[in-house]
């Protein structure tokens, strides 16, 4: 960099090994993990989907391959620009997000009972995945802003901001992208520094919420969530009983990964995922399918992959340049690691079923991109901590 | 020294590096959870799933076992299996519209059900009402009164509604009535009959369809969406009429049966005896299902893929053959008697037992039924006029099920009592002036005949009624109720444990009895306010309108009065007394075989019990039998004039009341050293014993001793 440093050293540092301007302006182990992530997922879909199409047996291993390398290349863009930027356009973002997610009300296609895509000529957009980045990337600005003044005002107005976006997406119904814009806001609240005793007090709030959903307003006639995601929340707590449709996908989805047992059937003789007795197998549970194809090997490389993401976002938090590119990192970070714990613990049953799709696992355009957009934007963070590091010998005021 | 690049690096507050290290520290933690899950599930119950996910994808699917033939005492077949195509629906492919209009109509008729029973309660209240006020009815009341009547009787018949608009329904139901020329309407009509019945259960359309037909529908499946052509075993019975009564037939099992023990191993959907020996000997007849194993995918569709889709078969095994004591021959000579017998409008039974061992070798009732009517699904209405009584109730086996006062058949039982309770010795005489009077009441013999003083023998030998009143009377005043007591240990008023359901146990009146019944009636008609003896009081409360009385012995002493018995137990009384005081079981079951006919276990029925018959009472009675059938005065003697056997019978005309026609009875026994015999034969309506019951008993007697050309007329005797 070519900024202009008043003060000289005294002498000249020794040449850094690597020359400057062959350093990687990316994080290898970061990009490593989602390349990974990414070559499993069309590996895994290869041999699940090769008879859900009639006539094209790649048709979503070409579509994932597709979406991935734009994917990649998003990723590359993003990281190139100072996401510090981004706090100045914090308030369009947000309501871009909001308008978004309005506009699958007026346009957008039914799937399943639900309302979530916009058809477009390539793939189906689904703004509540865009969401995701696009809420973390505001909240940070706001709560940067705020962050002189800290206090219970903050933390109030913050969760207000999520909620309304949350309470769009579930009406949707979107349940999942409802739960994840909580985990981010829970995340970037956290990363702030807010006290323990307003985690303590929304703690409280959404124990009251959930009594109130799921127990209280339907024995009063109010029904705030569809009977089926009901019954998908409370299923898992008492996996037994398979008559219902949630636990009996759940229990599909068990048999799956338990019958790979330590090295997996293979393609030819994974009969949950071949014989479709798992449901979704290539969206929300493409992970089964990887349990059931390759077992144990290939379930738990899967997640080491998975904790590499993370252990790598959580790194570039603590590498950030200034408060804002903490957050964002925080706030991406956190919001990765709840999708994947929450889809990895609904597919071994130990999570309910909300719908969450795999990053980077599952197929999916708008999950796909999303994720890698959020990647970039932690590249990004990255790379200014590099750039800062190597021009400025302090931590930039905030 | 320079500042190395590394001590450059931006400082992080102490408070977000612990929070950092928290995060770190709960991702940790949780990724810890998901691969110990992981490994939970995949290493160490991984055995468990991979069975799991076997099972998934298996479906056993049953190949019916064709069932046991049944075969007589010489090896001809009464009842065998042919196999036949059935087209079935099943409801649940069906469009929703016609689903709905059989949910509809379900409950029209369930509420039509309600409505005839509220009927009922309210034309019951009304009479109590009525009869509390103590007014007499009025007009309006008596047409109330006619129409409640009419609604309680039966319930509003509920139209078969409409065919559905959904065109899909109406053009698989025309598509499908072409070939098995039926018409949509009533196909429309058996499946909403048959769905509001039974929901999920399939609909069976038609039963025994042509080969042609069959493979029509096999090979254009999709064209017939729902409809399911199947191969199922059915019933045939070659001799159609003849032992329809002892045959029963099949009928899928009940959700409740499924849970019993006896019908262990028998999974939903498969048939089982219902009634008769299929019932008593469902488990020898009854197959072992084969199945075939079928790899399918989640929608339960049969996979094609050779890899993963192996299929294993288990072949089905056909039921064990089941030899009975029936003697086809005499079966059908029996039936035929029988027929001969009865007068229009009326029925009787017949039953030709083995003495010794209780084989029966012959039962029948009439009117008779063609048994092929129950090896397909029958309708209600055909059902309904099988149980009527304009046709006879033919479905009723009157051998075992038609309880009737016995007549003078029950006098040898009568007379078993009064012999081995020391009242009469063989030698005692009575004097018979032709009546006895018994307070207000005169009981006369029949035909005013008067024997004058006579001993038990000529007693039976002429069937003097007085001789046997006296008896009656004596036994009346004696300790013990001895003759309810003989009568009950030579197996009246009690199952005779005969190996058919649906056995009645008949009624031998005592004092016990009587005295409760007439409890309950001056309870209920007190309750009621209704006058004693009166006819509301017989209608509401029941006929038993006084106690016990010496006149109720007199009458059980000739086999009148409150007695009930079936020709199963008189034949099976006689039995007891022609073989030495053994109680035999009466069975039809006799071995069980193999598909080839060898022996696999004979089926045993040790002797009920023994009575003390002393050899001098039992050969005492037996002449009076034998006298019976063949002494100038003997009453069925004209009967077996031209038969050369050595019959011992009684004849029996039992009173009905009602002005009905007395009931003819006979009751017969053939020594013989290898195939004795004995017989009971009754015929309602049928007159004097030795009008209608002898000569049938004859006819069967003459064919089961192969003498065709005897001559078997009706007798002139006009005693009871």
């Amino acid at each position: 960099m070519s900024v202009h440093t008043p003060i000289k050293p005294a002498s000249e540092p020794p040449a850094p090994l690597v020359p400057r301007g062959l350093r990687l302006r990316i994080d290898p182990l970061l990009t490593l993990a989602a390349v990974g992530l990414l070559v499993c997922s069309v590996y895994a879909l290869n041999g699940a989907t090769g008879d859900d199409v009639p006539g094209h047996p790649n048709y979503y291993v070409y579509r994932q391959i597709a979406f991935g390398g734009v994917g990649l290349v998003l990723m590359y863009g993003v990281s190139r620009l100072d996401y510090s930027r981004l706090r100045e356009l914090k308030y369009p973002l947000y309501g871009f997000m909001i308008f978004s997610i309005v506009v699958v009300w007026l346009l957008g296609t039914a799937s399943k009972g639900s309302k979530r895509w916009i058809e477009t000529p390539l793939f189906n957009l689904q703004p509540s995945e865009l969401g995701k980045v696009l809420l973390v990337v505001s909240l940070a600005g706001f709560l940067v802003d705020r962050l002189r003044r800290p206090g219970r005002d903050t933390t109030v107005r913050l969760v207000l901001l999520a909620l309304l976006p949350a309470m769009l997406v579930m009406a949707e119904p979107d349940l999942g992208s409802a739960l994840v814009y909580l985990a981010a806001v829970v995340a970037l609240l956290f990363v702030a520094g807010v006290p323990w005793r307003h985690f303590a007090l929304l703690g409280a709030l959404g124990g009251v919420a959930i009594a109130l959903t799921l127990v209280a307003l339907p024995a009063a006639g109010v029904d705030v969530l569809k009977p089926y995601q009901t019954d998908r929340l409370t299923s898992f707590l008492h996996p037994s009983d398979v008559a219902g449709k949630e636990g009996y996908q759940q229990q599909q989805s068990k048999i799956a990964i338990g019958s790979g047992e330590k090295t997996g059937r293979g393609v030819a003789k994974a009969t949950q995922t071949g014989l479709d007795f798992l449901p979704e197998h290539h969206t929300d549970f493409i992970y089964a399918v990887v349990g059931e194809t390759f077992g144990f090997a290939g379930a738990a490389l899967i997640l080491s992959l998975y904790a590499l993401l993370i252990w790598r976002g959580l790194h570039i938090l603590t590498q950030a340049k200034n408060l804002f590119g903490a957050l964002l990192a925080g706030g991406l970070t956190l919001t990765l690691f709840f999708q994947i714990f929450v889809n990895v613990g609904m597919t071994v049953g130990i999570m309910p079923i909300t719908g969450i799709p795999a990053p980077l696992l599952s197929y999916g355009g708008s999950s796909m991109l999303v994720t890698f957009l959020a990647l970039g934007l932690l590249q990004s963070v990255h790379a200014q901590a590099r750039e800062t590091a190597l021009t400025k010998s302090r931590a930039p005021v905030l | 020294m320079p500042p190395q690049l590394d001590d450059r690096r931006p400082t992080i507050t102490p408070q977000l590096a612990r929070r950092v290290a928290l995060l770190g520290g709960i991702a940790f933690v949780l990724f810890a959870a998901l691969f110990f899950r992981l490994w939970f599930l995949q290493v160490l119950s991984g055995d468990d799933y991979v069975s799991q996910a076997a099972q998934n994808r298996v479906r056993k699917i049953r190949i019916e076992a064709p069932r046991g033939d049944v075969v007589d005492r010489n090896d001809r077949t009464l009842i065998k299996t042919r196999q036949a195509a059935v087209v079935q629906i099943l409801p649940s492919e069906l469009p929703q519209a016609e689903r709905t209009l059989a949910a509809q109509y379900g409950s029209q008729v369930s509420a039509s059900e309600r409505r005839r029973l509220a009927a009922g309660d309210r034309l019951d209240r009304l009479d109590r009402e009525r009869r509390r006020s103590g007014r007499r009815i009025t007009r309006i009341q008596r047409r109330e009164r006619h129409r409640l009547l009419r609604a309680s009787r039966k319930a509003q018949r509920v139209a078969i509604p409409a065919l559905p608009a959904d065109p899909s329904v109406k053009r698989l139901y025309r598509r499908l009535g072409r070939v098995l020329n039926v018409s949509p309407r009533t196909i429309h009509k058996r499946v909403v009959q048959q769905v509001a019945q039974t929901p999920y259960a399939a609909v069976t359309v038609k039963t025994d369809i042509g080969l042609a037909a069959f493979n029509y529908l096999k090979e254009r499946q999709e064209r017939f969406p729902g409809v399911e052509p199947e191969i199922q075993y059915l019933r045939d019975y070659p001799y159609k009429a003849i032992g329809a009564h002892l045959f029963g037939t099949l009928r899928e099992i009940s959700p409740r049966e499924l849970k019993r023990k006896r019908y262990r191993g028998i999974s939903q959907g498969e048939r089982i005896g219902a009634g008769g020996i299929e019932q008593s000997y469902d488990r020898y007849l009854r197959g072992q299902d084969g199945y075939y194993r079928q790899v399918v995918d989640a929608l339960g569709q049969p996979c094609d893929d050779p890899v993963r889709c192996a299929v294993r078969r288990v072949k089905p095994q056909q039921g064990q053959q089941l030899k009975l004591t029936l003697d086809l021959r005499l079966q059908r000579a029996g039936q035929a008697a029988l027929a001969g017998a009865v007068p229009a409008g009326a029925g009787g039974g017949f039953v030709a037992m083995d003495p010794r061992n209780g084989d029966i070798l012959g039962m029948g009732s009439y009117p008779s039924f063609d048994a092929n009517l129950f090896a397909k699904p029958i309708s209600q209405e055909r059902y309904d006029r099988l149980n009527s009584d304009a046709e006879g109730k033919p479905l009723l086996d009157r051998a075992i099920a038609g309880v009737y006062p016995t007549g003078s058949t029950f006098k040898p039982i009568t007379a078993v009592a009064a012999l081995q309770s020391g009242l009469v010795t063989p030698s005692t005489l009575v004097d018979d002036p032709g009546s006895f009077k018994l307070g207000p009441q005169t009981f006369k013999n029949a035909g005013d005949a008067v024997n004058g003083s006579i001993d038990i023998v000529k007693a039976l030998e002429v069937s003097s009624d007085v001789f046997f009143y006296k008896l009656g009377y004596r036994m009346y005043s004696q300790k013990g109720q001895v003759l309810q007591t003989w009568a009950r240990r030579l197996g009246l008023g009690r199952k005779t444990g005969v190996d058919l359901p649906g056995e009645f146990a008949g009624l031998v009146p005592d004092r016990h009895w009587r005295d409760g019944a007439f409890n309950r009636y001056e309870k209920c008609r007190k309750r009621r306010g209704l006058g004693y003896q009166s006819q509301a009081a017989l209608f509401a409360c029941g006929g038993v309108d006084r106690p016990y009385s010496g006149g109720d012995n007199v009458q059980l002493a000739v086999g009148q009065g409150d007695l009930q018995a079936t020709p199963l137990q008189m034949a099976t009384a006689y039995a007891a007394v022609a073989n030495g005081g053994r109680v035999v079981e009466p069975h039809l079951g006799a071995e069980v075989e193999d598909g080839q006919g060898r022996l696999l276990q004979r089926l045993r029925f040790p002797t009920r019990r023994k009575v003390d018959l002393s050899a001098s009472t039992r050969a005492t009675i037996l002449r009076g039998l034998r006298l019976a059938a063949s002494a100038p005065d003997g009453t069925s003697a004209d009967v077996f004039k031209g038969v050369p056997l050595e019959v011992y019978g009684k004849t029996g005309t039992a009173e009905r009341g009602n002005g009905d026609a007395d009931q003819s009875w006979y009751v017969a026994y053939v020594p013989n050293k290898s195939r004795p015999i004995v017989v009971a034969v009754t015929v309602e309506k049928g007159g004097f014993g030795a009008e209608a019951a002898a000569p049938a008993a004859c006819r069967i007697l003459t064919n089961w001793f192969d003498l065709p050309g005897s001559d078997c007329s009706a007798g002139s005797s006009t005693t009871n």
